[in-house]
């Protein structure tokens, strides 16, 4: 077992000494694959960092959301339909909730607006996400206000500022926080308000609501919940949180995926490049594999060494591009990958992500990277080991 | 004996349009600590003989024993085990890899052996000390002389300790000199126990005092002319 062991190494450290002999070649075949994986790697962060974001917001919405839809588009809703949504059994709370888009055409940009009641379950969620401990809402006119949002606006907390209603009135406004930076992903272009200063800034009339939120006692039965609305109101759309987050994640998923077929795109060429290096052999290495099998060598060590020479090329780029990119997507905020997964909206989040680096993630990472370059240099390495001992004899 | 030929043939590419007759029906003994000379043109087929004594490959037809082993009844995977307990190479311009340090090339056989890196300096050190070069131990091959490259290729095929001794055109590229040398340290190495065989037409060689037998080789037969 130890004359096994020790053949190995002594194999490994042969495979190392040849490495560094051609280390012009070799480094170059590192840092063009460190290249490929850092790309691939930097889309996994990002992508399970942001789904991670996403998924941690998301868990302080309703747990339905009712709409009013008329003629395929979203209507207000009476408030007269929360009282017949009481008499579901399973239903906690119906809170009314007002929201819309206000367009700023100064900056080209859009800001989300909500209004909240005081007091409802979703006030204390948006409240987490608040940047100071100031209780929330405070009162009318105060808002709170997200960090994309606040910037394009030139606003901080205390200062006060107006937007316009629909017959062109100002409405005096004053932010009392900021969104917490690591809610970003979903409060940028957010300005929180309580309902009553959305319902005068929009001029949706007291009896109506952009939508209501409906809070369920068990969350196992909201799909069950959700039918029987869609029963009792045909005119409403039914979303659930499960929804919401799937749409989330197909979100980025979709992006991801887009941004992954061109990535592997990369791989693919890398991989012919490789396939090429490791089938076609220079001169000097069929001499030195012809003196090597001459001398006692097994074409089983010669694609050991192959092997070697893989794992540590394969190993070192790994190393290189995995760490190039957690130090783009922490440190960088993904700057390459931005535009792609955000969009291309006017207001960008400024990303903090924390990626999960879980043990999947890494084994996954290996095999779509380090396996098939270990297949691409192995396998035609056959081809390098079966030359033939006498070619290093003379005529 | 220790090298024994039996009306062996070696055909390449059998059955096939390049098909190429290198050996026909050659028969050959050597004995131990004998030193003999296959000689003979280029293209005579002295290194197929030489490759079949060196356990390269078996013939097509005939029987080749190499000490003491049939190899036709020797796999591929046998042949390299057998080659390597038995039978030490030095090749012509001596196959050395220049980027390799002088101690590396010479340990070379070692590595698929399983043997540790103490064991194979101290190994590469008796031979490097007996055939003077222990002071190039750390040069790489690439950067040393003539003579001194020669002594490398020498203990390179000593270092597992091998009863035979195969040398394909030794002294082909090297002055009269450096050959006369190399001829020495070949009779030094019979003295001390070593079957060997050269393929050669230098006269140097085939003239040498300590040669035992030429042996000619012509048309891949025995020339017996």
């Amino acid at each position: 077992m130890n004359a096994i062991i020790e053949k190995q190494c002594n194999i490994l450290d042969y495979a190392l000494s040849s490495l560094w002999r051609r280390r012009l070649k070799n480094g170059g075949i590192v840092v063009v694959f460190a290249a490929v994986i850092f790309l691939v790697a930097s889309f996994q962060l990002v992508t399970s960092a942001l789904t991670e974001s996403a998924g941690r917001v998301l868990a302080a919405a309703p747990e339905i959301t009712l709409q009013r839809m008329s003629a395929g588009r979203q209507e207000a809703i009476p408030l007269a339909h929360a009282d017949r949504l009481r008499e579901i059994f399973g239903i906690r709370a119906v809170v009314p909730r007002v929201w819309g888009y206000y367009f700023d055409e100064v900056r080209g940009a859009n800001y989300t607006v909500l209004g909240v009641a005081p007091g409802m379950p979703q006030a204390e969620g948006l409240s987490n996400a608040v940047a100071n401990e100031t209780p929330w809402p405070t009162g009318a006119g105060q808002v709170v206000v997200g960090r994309a949002a606040a910037a394009a606006l030139e606003l901080q907390p205390g200062k006060l500022f107006s937007f316009f209603r629909p017959d062109l009135s100002l409405k005096p406004l004053e932010v009392a926080a900021i969104f917490r930076s690591e809610t970003e992903l979903v409060t940028a272009d957010l300005i929180a308000m309580p309902i009553a200063d959305a319902r005068d800034l929009f001029g949706i009339p007291a009896t109506h609501a952009t939508d209501l939120c409906i809070y369920v006692a068990n969350p196992a039965e909201i799909a069950t919940i959700a039918g029987k609305i869609a029963k009792i109101l045909p005119d409403t759309r039914v979303l659930t949180r499960p929804q919401i987050q799937k749409t989330y994640q197909v979100v980025f998923g979709w992006r991801s995926g887009f941004a992954s077929v061109c990535l592997l795109a990369a791989l693919a060429a890398f991989a012919i490049l490789a396939w090429d290096k490791a089938s076609g052999l220079s001169p000097e290495e069929r001499r030195e594999i012809a003196i090597l099998k001459i001398l006692g060598w097994e074409t089983s060590d010669v694609l050991g060494l192959r092997f070697w020479e893989g794992i540590v090329v394969a190993g070192l780029a790994f190393l290189l591009g995995t760490t190039l990119a957690y130090g783009h997507v922490v440190f960088g905020e993904a700057a390459l990958f931005k535009p792609v997964l955000m969009g291309w909206s006017v207001l960008q989040p400024t990303l903090h992500l924390a990626p999960q680096v879980t043990l999947k993630e890494v084994l996954l990472l290996l095999a779509v990277t380090v396996l098939p370059y270990l297949a691409v240099t192995v396998i035609p390495a056959w081809r390098a080991a079966s030359v033939p001992a006498e070619s290093a004899l003379g005529g | 004996m220790l090298i024994e030929l039996d009306a062996v043939t070696k055909i390449y590419n059998q059955g096939q349009i390049n098909e190429v007759q290198a050996l026909t029906e050659v028969s050959l003994a050597i004995a131990p600590q004998t030193m003999v000379c296959l000689k003979g043109p280029s293209g005579s087929g002295k290194s197929t003989l030489l490759s079949i004594i060196g356990c390269i490959f078996a013939p097509t037809s005939g029987r080749a024993t190499i000490a003491g082993k049939p190899l036709a009844r020797l796999p591929d995977r046998f042949l390299t085990v057998h080659r390597r307990a038995t039978i030490g190479f030095i090749f012509q311009r001596f196959n050395i890899l220049p980027a390799l340090s002088v101690a590396d090339n010479i340990t070379l056989p070692l590595l698929p052996l399983g043997v540790s890196p103490k064991a194979r300096r101290e190994r590469a050190g008796v031979l490097m000390d007996q055939l003077a070069i222990r002071h190039r131990e750390h040069f790489p091959a690439g950067q040393i002389s003539g003579g001194e490259l020669q002594r490398v290729a020498i203990a390179r095929a000593l270092i597992n300790d091998p009863p035979i001794i195969l040398a394909d055109e030794p002294t082909a590229h090297l002055d009269s000199r450096l050959s006369r040398d190399f001829m020495q340290i070949m009779a030094d190495l019979k003295k001390a126990g070593k079957t060997i065989v050269i393929t050669s037409h230098d006269p140097l060689v085939t003239e040498h005092a300590a040669i035992d037998r030429v042996i000619g080789v012509k048309d891949g037969r025995i020339d017996v002319s």
